[in-house]
């Protein structure tokens, strides 16, 4: 099918986007190391339940942790070898969780789930819930929740925007496994029971754009190179033309978006039988010796991946596991690859403004540029100022985190830190109110 | 690992941030001045060069000494310092004449940057623009004492300039537009009467995206139209009323100060609307240029407007808004 603009939304910012650094390096697998922490809370929702105990033999494959509750999710060993403890362990961004630490035997023996015996709407449904697969775009919302909607949904959107710079594992994803994703696609759409396929591209992926051109079936859309296009919210408006309402969710609007990896992980788990033992994510920036494209097994520790890819440099100032404009800084090298990693982006002192805030200059740069439409500086006073009740009414919970605001601002202000503390305490004052 | 002594480090995202700075922003806009400042010192020699010189100086050094009486120490002045006193002294200087005695624009630029600026907490607190408020400072302070404006040939003008003559006896000006745009024989302020220097300086800005060129358009075409709307639709009087008097320098670089316009791009519209009615209207009645008094009126509207037009967040619906209410 041929390639359709996009709408144009007129509020975004744009970044230079470094792609380059590895946008041409295929995706190499990384060897599993020695020793594996994975984390029993990889997803949004309750902490999955070990299944096994230290000492316990393990595949890879096996499962080890068990979903609790309605929302959570399966964990699986990436490995086979030994289970030598379950910990408690605070990781670089602050994250207390458990973890189960395996130790690889390199024997390499994997287990698989039986043939699908059908491929009907539940049992695929079914099968995305066993194998423990989450929105891999960062948000970890479990998918088989996602695929199970109250409404009917019409138009399945595919984020294949990845607008955050530095990222480029979507990007050679689709270059390199368009089959495999065009196959979970229709899978999840035959799950949701929708007709209407649409994929959002940013137009800096040629290529990507090309290569999924050539499929019947569903609407390719070349979308304008603007951050962040990538966001539920803008990546519906700008494929669909509908404006998902202030405090809805995507299916409102009969939506669902899903993620180019998470269609990966699907078609895995119904074709090739495997749960979600891997992921692909992009180690970059300038910080870094050799920025690569990586597939790396679940519970990987980023040091090893950082040795992997060379080290880091001298000038390296910041680590941040994720793209640039949403994720988390690390504190130390205290982290394990997870389902919702995307990135490690090795920032130097010339990347990273480490600037001291000063005044706000009212300059409305960041009103301007917000994607949500909303007045960052006034949500920002407020929160300052302890006025949480200002803080709502100037947007506070519609904000996305995107970061767009705090980007552009010549006064360094950290925006979205005040906007996120303002949420949070809002929240708050909702719970104790109820 | 080899990388374990090395500090990171750890702050909210976003990690990356665009280079622009309030700094380089507000050395920008000095830069934009400096064709101005050449001008003024052409047309009315070594005087205004003194007087520019002085302002400038005398805002920065405000601004030190307040800061350092405030217990600051100097180093973290150094570092903080941002260069807007920089632009207030410069604007103070441009809008004085070469005829005011050498402590005016001293006298102006420490009112503007210690009463108006720092008095209000520094830069980007402040109420109305600093600039402004110190020539209407030294305007009414030196009323009794300079009744004339200055010819670039030296030669003063008792009482009327072009403007306020024009305006008062609806008579058209004998100047040709040409003059009135290059500012030959035109008596005025140091800053305001090259047309030709601002509007280099404006493009500058523009280029640079430091302004929205559409607002100070706006207000420039506004004020020309009410003039000519109050003066029986006779458009003879469009250009004049643009190009005599202050307008362009208020609506290139004080009008559009960030500090000093509203935050949403409806809010601006309005305002700057606003400011082109009441600044023909407020020349018409009291026959005196008053873009300065048009643009601290409506400085002090700006809270105003600001808590009435906020951004609608998107996908904002009408039932969503019913529903807050019902709340
Ligand atoms: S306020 Fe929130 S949504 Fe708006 S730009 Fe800032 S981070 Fe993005
Ligand atoms: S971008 Fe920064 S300086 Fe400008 S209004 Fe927003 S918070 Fe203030």
């Amino acid at each position: 099918m041929s390639i359709r603009k996009g709408k144009n939304y007129p509020y975004g910012i744009h970044i230079p986007d470094m792609k380059y650094l590895c946008a041409s390096s295929p995706i190499e697998v990384m060897p599993a190391p020695n020793k594996l922490f994975i984390s029993l809370s990889q997803h949004i929702g309750a902490p999955a339940i070990p299944v096994v105990a230290p000492g316990d033999e393990v595949k890879k494959g096996q499962i080890i942790g068990k979903e609790s509750g309605a929302i959570s999710a399966n964990i699986y060993s990436s490995v086979s070898g030994k289970v030598l403890s379950i910990e408690e362990i605070v990781n670089g961004v602050g994250q207390k969780q458990k973890y189960i630490v395996i130790e690889n035997d390199f024997k390499n023996e994997e287990v698989l789930f039986p043939d699908m015996k059908d491929f009907e709407a539940q049992s695929i449904i079914d099968r995305i819930r066993l194998a423990g697969i989450v929105g891999l775009g960062g948000a970890g919302f479990p998918t088989a929740v996602k695929l199970s909607p109250k409404s009917p949904l019409e138009i399945l959107v595919i984020n294949g925007a990845e607008c955050e710079p530095y990222l480029n594992c979507d990007n050679r994803l689709m270059l390199e496994r368009t089959d495999d994703i065009f196959k979970g696609i229709n899978y999840v759409a035959k799950a949701l029971n929708v007709k209407r396929i649409i994929i959002g591209i940013e137009k800096n992926k040629p290529e990507a754009l090309e290569a999924f051109s050539k499929y019947e079936g569903f609407e390719v859309v070349a979308l304008k190179k603007q951050y962040p296009v990538g966001s539920e919210k803008h990546l519906i408006y700008c494929t669909t033309g509908r404006k998902v309402p202030v405090g809805k969710m995507p299916f409102d609007v009969g939506c669902c978006v899903q993620n180019i990896k998470t269609m990966i992980a699907c078609y895995e788990a119904i074709e090739l039988n495997k749960p979600l033992t891997e992921i692909v994510m992009t180690v970059s920036g300038l910080g870094i010796n050799s920025p690569k494209n990586l597939k790396v097994a679940i519970g990987t520790p980023f040091e090893d991946i950082i040795k992997y890819c060379g080290g880091l440099k001298e000038n390296t100032v910041k680590l941040v596991c994720g793209g640039p404009m949403m994720g988390k800084a690390l504190a130390n090298t205290v982290k394990f690859a997870s389902k919702t990693d995307s990135g490690l982006i090795a920032l130097s002192g010339e990347e990273c403004s480490v600037a001291q805030p000063s005044n706000c200059i009212n300059c409305a740069r960041c009103a301007n540029n917000c994607p949500m439409r909303l007045m960052p500086m006034y949500i920002e006073s407020c929160a300052l100022a302890g006025d949480f009740v200002g803080a709502e009414k100037y947007g506070a919970m519609n904000c996305i985190e995107c970061g767009s605001c705090a980007y552009n601002c010549p006064a360094k202000r950290a925006l979205v830190e005040s906007i996120r503390f303002a949420k949070a305490k809002i929240k708050e004052a909702k719970q104790n109110g109820k | 690992m080899e990388n374990n002594g090395q500090m990171l480090v750890y702050s909210s995202s976003p990690h990356k941030k665009a280079p622009r700075t309030t700094r380089f922003i507000m050395i920008n806009v000095c830069v934009a001045l400096i064709p101005a400042c050449i001008a003024g010192i052409i047309f009315f020699g070594y005087l205004a060069a003194i007087i520019l010189a002085l302002s400038l100086i005398s805002a920065v050094i405000s601004e030190f000494v307040y800061l350092l009486i405030c217990g600051m120490n100097f180093k973290k002045i150094c570092a903080q310092f941002d260069f807007t006193s920089c632009v207030t002294g410069l604007l103070v200087g441009l809008t004085i004449g070469v005829n005011y005695p050498l402590y005016a624009p001293v006298l102006g630029s420490m009112f503007a940057i210690i009463v108006v600026k720092m008095f209000f907490g520094g830069t980007g607190k402040n109420l109305v623009n600093p600039a402004i408020a110190g020539r209407i400072f030294i305007f009414i302070s030196f009323q009794s004492v300079v009744t004339e404006w200055i010819l670039p040939s030296g030669n003063p003008v008792t009482g009327a300039t072009e403007l306020t003559g024009m305006l008062e006896s609806g008579n058209l000006s004998s100047l040709s537009l040409l003059d009135m745009f290059l500012g030959r024989n035109l008596a005025g302020c140091i800053g305001e009467t090259c047309k030709l220097a601002l509007i280099i300086g404006a493009v500058y800005l523009c280029a640079m995206r430091i302004i929205d060129i559409r607002f100070p358009l706006i207000y420039i075409a506004v004020t020309g139209l009410f003039t000519v709307a109050l003066n029986g639709f006779n458009f003879a009087y469009f250009l004049p009323s643009i190009l005599l008097g202050g307008l362009i320098i208020g609506a290139f670089f004080m009008a559009t100060d960030y500090v000093t316009t509203p935050n949403t791009k409806a809010g601006n519209y309005i305002y700057f609307f606003l400011l082109g009615i009441l600044t023909a209207g407020l020349r018409q009645a009291t026959g005196m240029e008053t873009v300065s008094f048009a643009i601290l009126l409506m400085n002090l509207l700006i809270p105003l407007i600001d808590k009435i037009i906020i951004n609608k967040p998107f996908g904002f619906t009408k039932t969503k808004k019913k529903s807050v209410k019902d709340n």
